[in-house]
């Protein structure tokens, strides 16, 4: 009885496949990125990637380092809960160049009070709603009300 | 001869276990730098998302529609003009029933114009007509057990530890079925770069400790955000959770949504 020996073509398929498989780890190892699976089956640096980007609204806080006289006076009033970039725009541009008139917020118009305060039967009862027709509309909004202090008179 | 032999496996083992050696950390490094060119890891760090469990609550009864979260969201993340919106506001009006008839409420209307961006100027009822009506500002519901991050066939929607459910824009392949698995629809397409968006809940903001867009603009406290890992005193969220009754959207199909409500009505989905 001769040794037992594999016939050449099965040889040649284990090697193959040793070849495939091997190449495929290999391949897994270099192509998987260091940070997937550091919380989960995702990318881990996705999280920061997506943190990078940069924010356009800068944030009350932001603002009340410059003009706090403005958000104090806000303090006292109505609008104590509003952030001053609901109203003004975007501010995160102005921060970074307070100089650049170009990206310094709106100074807004009559648009920037009808937004909450436009009669609508859809808003609750609570919130103070006037009807333009109706209303006295000759003269802008900020004539009769300013809008930092709601119930003083300019 | 059979020194020799033993010199030359022993040299034969020192090479083979030097060239390991030197593999390995080589090894390492080309991995390195295929990763440096593969992906751009140049992102600034000191946020720990194992640290914090973001929440969110919108509080409907004092919502007035005015539409400054849905156009500071589109603002703040560069959303693609058209109908496309990360969080949007519905306006729900319930007519009266027909004079006669036995029902208590009447037919439902629910309309959301430019996603209530620019507010919510014509009524398309007659004021009489109306029973009562209200808005719902949507967004993502930061599923516990989200379908979007399950269906994703390439690992590019995840719940993140921190509780938010993001879209890796380098691994997302755009085929849409996330967009189909929302049950809320908070996704869509960017036509742009034909990957799956959503709601981040502004992550680059919350990681520099900013609020997102939509709730730093809301004028009266309708959308309502917090750390449930890092109460702050007089935490708002803490305080949400203490004074109303809370719901949360399609509870039957156990996505366990983080998002919750406080006053809605039967009708809204």
């Amino acid at each position: 009885m001769s040794r037992f020996r594999l016939p050449p073509q099965i040889v040649r398929l284990i090697l193959l496949t040793i070849g495939i498989v091997s190449s495929y780890l290999v391949a897994r190892y270099f192509l998987t990125p260091v940070s997937f699976r550091q919380y989960g089956w995702f990318r881990g640096d996705a999280l920061t990637e997506l943190a990078s980007r940069p924010t356009v609204f800068a944030g009350k806080a932001t603002c009340e380092e410059c003009h706090s006289e403005v958000s104090e006076k806000l303090l006292k009033h109505e609008h104590k809960n509003l952030s001053c970039e609901g109203c003004h725009g975007p501010a995160a541009a102005h921060v970074a160049d307070p100089e650049n008139e170009k990206e310094k917020p709106d100074k807004r118009n009559a648009l920037a009070c009808l937004r909450c305060h436009d009669a609508n039967p859809s808003r609750p009862k609570s919130q103070k709603q006037i009807v333009v027709k109706e209303h006295y509309t000759i003269q802008k909004c900020t004539e009769c009300h300013v809008p930092h202090a709601p119930l003083e008179v300019p | 001869m059979k020194e020799q032999l033993s010199r030359r496996s022993v040299l034969g083992k020192v090479i083979a276990g030097l060239v390991a050696l030197v593999a390995a950390p080589a090894a390492r490094a080309t991995k390195t730098t295929v990763q440096k060119v593969l992906v751009n890891t140049s992102a600034p760090k000191g946020y720990d998302p194992t640290k914090h469990k973001w929440i969110m609550a919108v509080d409907v009864n004092r919502c007035i529609g005015c539409g400054s979260c849905a156009d500071a969201c589109k603002k703040e993340n560069h959303v693609p003009e058209g109908a496309y919106y990360r969080t949007w506001i519905e306006r729900y009006i319930i007519k009266k029933p027909k004079p006669g008839s036995l029902e208590t409420r009447g037919e439902v209307l629910v309309d959301s114009p430019e996603g209530g961006m620019k507010g919510f100027q014509a009524v398309p009822v007659a004021k009489e007509d109306i029973l009562h009506s209200f808005f719902v500002p949507k967004l993502c519901n930061l599923c516990a057990h989200s379908p979007c991050a399950q269906v994703c066939p390439v690992g590019a929607t995840f719940d993140a530890p921190d509780g938010a459910v993001l879209v890796d824009p380098k691994y997302c392949i755009g085929c849409g079925f996330c967009i189909q698995a929302c049950p809320y629809g908070c996704r869509f397409l960017n036509p742009i770069t034909k990957t799956a968006e959503k709601c981040t809940l502004c992550y680059h903001r919350i990681t520099r400790g900013l609020k997102p867009a939509c709730v730093e603009v809301c004028p009266t406290q309708t959308r309502i955000f917090g750390d449930l890992k890092n109460p702050i005193p007089n935490d708002p969220i803490q305080q949400f959770f203490a004074h109303n009754r809370v719901q949360n959207l399609k509870p039957h199909l156990g996505t366990d949504p983080r998002l919750v409500y406080a006053g809605l009505d039967k009708e809204v989905r």
